[in-house]
């Protein structure tokens, strides 16, 4: 069995990149306000099948993902001014059952335009073969992922130590209300804030349309690792996102490859471990939700 | 207090809009029939939302086009067929829910419906505790003609042991004895693994490797790895729904669709239309199908039902077509043949009784547990149609009759016991 | 409220609750709805007890209602067809569930308190959809109701009759749960809810105190769940999955987060909104969604909570969340 492990953790990895790109949206949209975004899945989802409508014209795949990565995220924006920044200052679970309710109508919806069964959507054929790692066969598509995902994080980066309102926003994380005293618009931060982390979403979505199938279902099923992984990897860290991503993305496929019955079981006894031991996760701060 | 009042008020607009748009979208409209002054009414159980939603719906086309057909001829008893469909949501709490409200509201004549295996079960259930004749249609599971069986309750679709019989004998001719298997880790998959066991003896087959995979895996890649090293002559890949597509879509990636044959136990239209070309790789059980010499011979009465419906819905009938309008009609022909509405006379006038199954053998549903008995077909996914039909997209090489591929009746003796009220 | 409005709208409740058989055929609707209607009632009940009262967030359980269901459904099929042991044994199952996770639970609160309940609420989902030989997995369990005999006397098995039952056991629940909460166990609860750490410098061991609202809360959800089973005669995975709970505060919201009548209304706008419409049309579950999306936003303390005259006096502490504020005293009164 050994012979798999290596090209096990590699895949893992390839899963770990997924995980800790939506992890990091998500953390930087709980961390700032303290929503909890039950609807990432929804916006991943939604932007996948506007890469569906484009390519579908004949647009290129990556002129499709820039355009649908960028209508999800004013769409997102759209979500936060309208509704989500109305639950700002209540507790979470207000904005858990608002963006819960918003993931049951946008299923429903993609369900009714594009059909239950899931559209056919694939990347460039150009990206459908398999390069040889340690002689095991690595889907070319994967390793794409991997390098868009860190180019992805590289950017976001940048903009936040590089750009004066990611300097805002990394103020507003410690103390917004003295941000607002300072004179910035504490508002335009919060908006911008959420729409990087649906920017990420869109970005990952339309990846995993092509990786896992598009249906109206797919955004959800990375949502419950992304949550796990903001925990693990700590809420408020972007380190601990892509740490706690890969950790658990190696984590689950080597566990499939040894004891899979435990494959989903492993992401929940993870969490659980964690929570119980070191609530704040590996990289985060104490005591932001208690 | 202005201030909530507001908000009332824009909530009670809110609603108001929702439940007008909701009501004026007619396509979301679930298919009731225009009331008639004394109709006899049918009620179908189905998973008009939810995963099961395109299956649904091409087995209520089919009821549709059975019933349009019998109201056309003089209706049933005298009365014009009144199709009542309710929605399961594919949840069996609701399906209990809903099966009781046609019972005892609607006082339907007969129930037909179901795909879910769980829903078809508690269906049946309240079906054989309220005296109502059922015909599952597309619900696959053992247990309905099995340990679960009553003397209400017929089923059309194959049963799962159906499934995995017919495919085994055509892959073992086809595709070699040594096997790798790929299962989904829950019941369908257990019972998958059972009946392709069952054969390794009576075939002579090596299985060079076991996997069970959990539900809603989307990476298959560690396990094809596997598959790889293991070099079995053809991998048998069980799972289904979302799990197949990603499966089918990494063996292609990965390239072992080129050097390993792939079968599975059971293929749909509904499954394999949208996938993109890539990803339509494999050999199949296939349950009915629109275009072969296989599946429909010189059947003039099946390729009368392919051609209505084409033109009536602008594409082909599916197996759950088949299903729909193969037991809308078997219902209403008891009905007529016990000629009234008791439900152990409807009950026993569908038993044994031969009728043209739409293929090139006749079917009966047999005595013993209520099973249709008619063929199973074998054979590949094209990536894409024909040149002259798009939508052609399975390729039929192989065909099993049904006594060879269920339990014999001394067999599901031990385990199907039922009997009649006297 | 006055009292007199009170016990008005409370009589009517009952009137209408014992009519209930003969109103629901008006409607064309099966009087199993309404065994429906008052169980989940009962399981959101349960879940307004952490959610509502004491401010915790719990998102499990579907865990408990599932536990009660599951054991009801396997004492019948493996040790005997008693009714009446199946419903304790289940109730039991749940009140152990709610036993065995909160000394874990009751370690965190908040968020992770919240991720806590689904991921052990998701254990126990996975391990009934992977015992197939035992709970039937996917398939589910068939569980033949047995009759309800006491002595001579014999439950009929018409629907209405059980029904009728269902409701004896719904109000003799509330009222445990009305005297529970009018206790000072129940008053600390509140207490909890709006202020945990006043109630920490009182002397009072807030651990201990949600501990029994988690026991007390599991073994309401575990006799909903056994009585589920028993009712539609069948039980399935779906009952413990997460989705689940979350329909349950979903309920609880509706109808008003701690007001004592509330869960009831949400359970019925619930399961018989969801019920009539899906008759209608497939977009079903988009006005179920957009009605609770309205929810949140406009009135979140629900519809009961509309009545209720918002209480100046003391401040709710679900409208002074500061995310970005340094870490509160309470945060640091109960890290280990």
């Amino acid at each position: 069995m050994l012979e798999h492990l290596l090209p096990e953790i590699i895949n893992g990895i390839v899963l770990g990149a997924f995980f800790a790109i939506v992890a990091i949206g998500l953390s930087l949209i709980m961390n700032l306000t303290g929503t909890i975004n039950m609807a990432h899945g929804s916006f991943m989802t939604l932007a996948g099948y506007v890469a569906f409508v484009l390519v579908s014209r004949g647009t290129n795949f990556w002129y499709a993902l820039v355009v649908a990565a960028l209508l999800t995220m004013v769409v997102g924006i759209l979500t936060e001014r309208l509704l989500v920044s109305r639950l700002y200052g209540r507790l979470p679970i207000y904005s858990l059952l608002l963006t819960f309710g918003l993931s049951l109508i946008a299923e429903e919806t993609y369900r009714l335009i594009w059909g239950p069964t899931g559209v056919p959507f694939s990347p460039p054929s150009y990206l459908l073969g398999a390069v040889p790692v340690f002689n095991a066969p690595l889907p070319s598509y994967r390793l794409v992922i991997v390098a868009a995902l860190l180019v992805a994080m590289a950017a976001l980066v940048l903009f936040l130590f590089k750009s004066s309102l990611g300097l805002r926003l990394r103020a507003a994380v410690q103390d917004s209300e003295m941000l607002a005293a300072l004179g910035t618009n504490t508002r335009v931060v919060y908006t911008a804030n959420f729409a990087i982390g649906i920017l990420l979403a869109g970005v990952a979505g339309v990846f995993a349309a092509g990786l896992l199938g598009l249906n109206p279902t797919m955004g959800n099923e990375l949502l419950m690792p992304a949550f796990i992984t903001v925990v693990i990897g700590g809420m408020g860290s972007l380190t601990g996102s892509i740490v706690g991503g890969l950790l658990l993305g190696i984590a689950v496929s080597v566990t499939t490859l040894y004891v899979p019955a435990a494959s989903e079981l492993v992401l929940y006894l993870l969490m659980a471990v964690v929570l119980l031991i070191r609530p704040r996760g590996l990289f985060g701060e104490e005591g932001i939700f208690g | 207090m202005s201030e909530s009042r507001l908000k009332r008020d824009s909530f009670i607009k809110l609603v108001g809009a929702a439940g007008i748009a909701a009501s004026t979208g007619a396509p979301a409209f679930i298919p009731k029939r225009a009331k008639g002054a004394d109709t006899l009414k049918i009620g179908a159980n189905e998973e008009v939302t939810g995963v099961y939603a395109a299956p649904s719906r091409d087995q209520v086309r089919g009821y549709q086009m059975a019933f349009d057909e019998w109201n056309r001829k003089g209706g049933l008893l005298s009365r014009q067929i009144e199709l009542v469909v309710e929605d399961n949501a594919n949840n069996p709490g609701i399906g209990v829910e809903k099966a009781r409200k046609l019972i005892s509201q609607d006082k339907v004549t007969a129930m037909i419906g179901t795909v879910s295996s769980a829903v078809s079960i508690a269906v049946s259930n309240v079906c054989y505790e309220a005296n109502m004749p059922l015909i599952v249609t597309g619900g696959h599971t053992d247990t309905v003609n099995g340990t679960g069986c009553h003397w209400t309750t017929y089923r059309t679709c194959h049963s799962t042991w159906m499934e995995t019989h017919a495919t085994g004998f055509s892959i073992a001719k086809l595709y070699g004895k040594k096997w790798y298997y790929i299962a989904p880790d829950y019941a369908y998959g257990h019972a998958l693994l059972d009946g392709y066991k069952d054969l390794e003896p009576k075939l002579g087959v090596t299985v060079v490797g076991t996997d069970l995979t959990p539900l809603g895996t989307a990476d298959f890649s560690a396990y094809l790895t596997k598959v790889m090293s293991a070099a079995p002559s053809c991998l048998l890949l069980m799972v289904q729904g979302d799990d197949l597509t990603n499966a089918l879509k990494q063996c292609n990636s990965m390239g072992l669709s080129k050097r390993i044959p792939i079968a599975g136990p059971q293929a749909e239209l509904e499954t394999f239309w949208p996938l993109p070309p890539e990803a339509r790789v494999g050999s199949f059980g296939f349950e009915w199908y629109y275009k072969s010499p296989l599946t429909l011979g010189n059947n003039a009465y099946a390729h009368d039902f392919v051609k209505n419906y084409t033109a009536k819905h602008k594409e082909p009938p599916t197996a759950r077509s088949a299903f729909g309008y193969i037991t809308a009609n078997r219902m209403a022909a008891a009905i007529q043949t016990a000629n009234s509405t008791d439900p152990v006379k409807i009950s026993k006038a569908i038993a044994d009784v031969r009728f043209n199954a739409l293929c090139t053998a006749d079917g009966y549903y047999r005595g013993a547990d209520h099973q249709l008995m008619w063929p199973m077909w074998f054979g590949d996914v094209r990536a894409s149609g024909t040149p002259d039909d798009p939508m052609d997209i399975f390729d039929i090489k192989d065909m099993q009759p049904a006594d060879a591929i269920e339990k014999s009746v001394e067999q599901q003796s031990t385990i199907c016991k039922m009997s009649y009220p006297s | 409220m006055n009292r007199a409005l009170m016990a008005a709208g409370l009589s009517s409740l009952v009137v209408l609750l014992l009519a209930l058989p003969l109103i629901m055929p008006l409607a064309k609707l099966d009087i199993s709805l309404g065994v429906t209607v008052l169980l989940f009632g009962l399981a959101a009940a349960s879940v307004n007890l952490l959610v509502g009262y004491t401010r915790i967030m719990a998102f499990g359980n579907a865990a408990f209602f599932g536990l009660g269901a599951y054991g009801a459904a396997l004492f019948v099929q493996y040790v005997m067809p008693n009714f009446l042991l199946a419903i304790v044994v289940g109730s039991i199952a749940g009140l152990l569930g709610a036993l065995v996770l909160a000394p874990f639970l009751i370690r965190r609160r908040g968020i992770y308190f919240a991720l806590l309940t689904i991921a052990f609420g998701q254990v126990f989902y996975f391990i009934a959809y992977r015992m197939t030989k035992i709970t039937g997995g996917e398939d589910g369990m068939t569980v033949t109701r047995p009759a309800l005999r006491l002595g001579s006397w014999s439950l009929g098995s018409h629907e209405t009759s059980f029904y009728y039952f269902v409701l004896v056991v719904f109000l003799l629940v509330m009222l445990g749960l009305w005297y529970v909460i009018h206790s000072p166990f129940g008053r600390t609860l509140v207490a909890i809810g709006q202020n945990e750490v006043r109630v920490r410098y009182l002397g009072l061991n807030s651990d201990r105190f949600i501990f029994h609202a988690l026991g007390i809360s599991g073994l309401i959800a575990g006799i909903a769940g056994a009585l589920y089973a028993m009712s539609i005669e069948f039980a399935y995975p779906l009952l413990l999955d997460w989705h689940q709970s979350g329909d349950f505060v979903m309920m609880v919201i509706l109808g008003g987060s701690g007001t004592f009548w509330g869960p009831l209304l949400g359970s019925a706008i619930y399961a018989i909104g969801q019920n009539v419409l899906s008759s209608w049309t497939h977009a079903w579950q988009i006005i179920i969604g957009g009605l609770f999306v309205a929810c949140v936003l406009l009135f979140p303390r629900g519809i009961l909570g509309l009545s209720m005259r918002p209480r100046a006096d003391i401040a709710r502490e679900d409208e002074v969340y500061e995310p970005s504020a340094a870490p509160s005293a309470a945060a640091k009164a109960e890290a280990p």
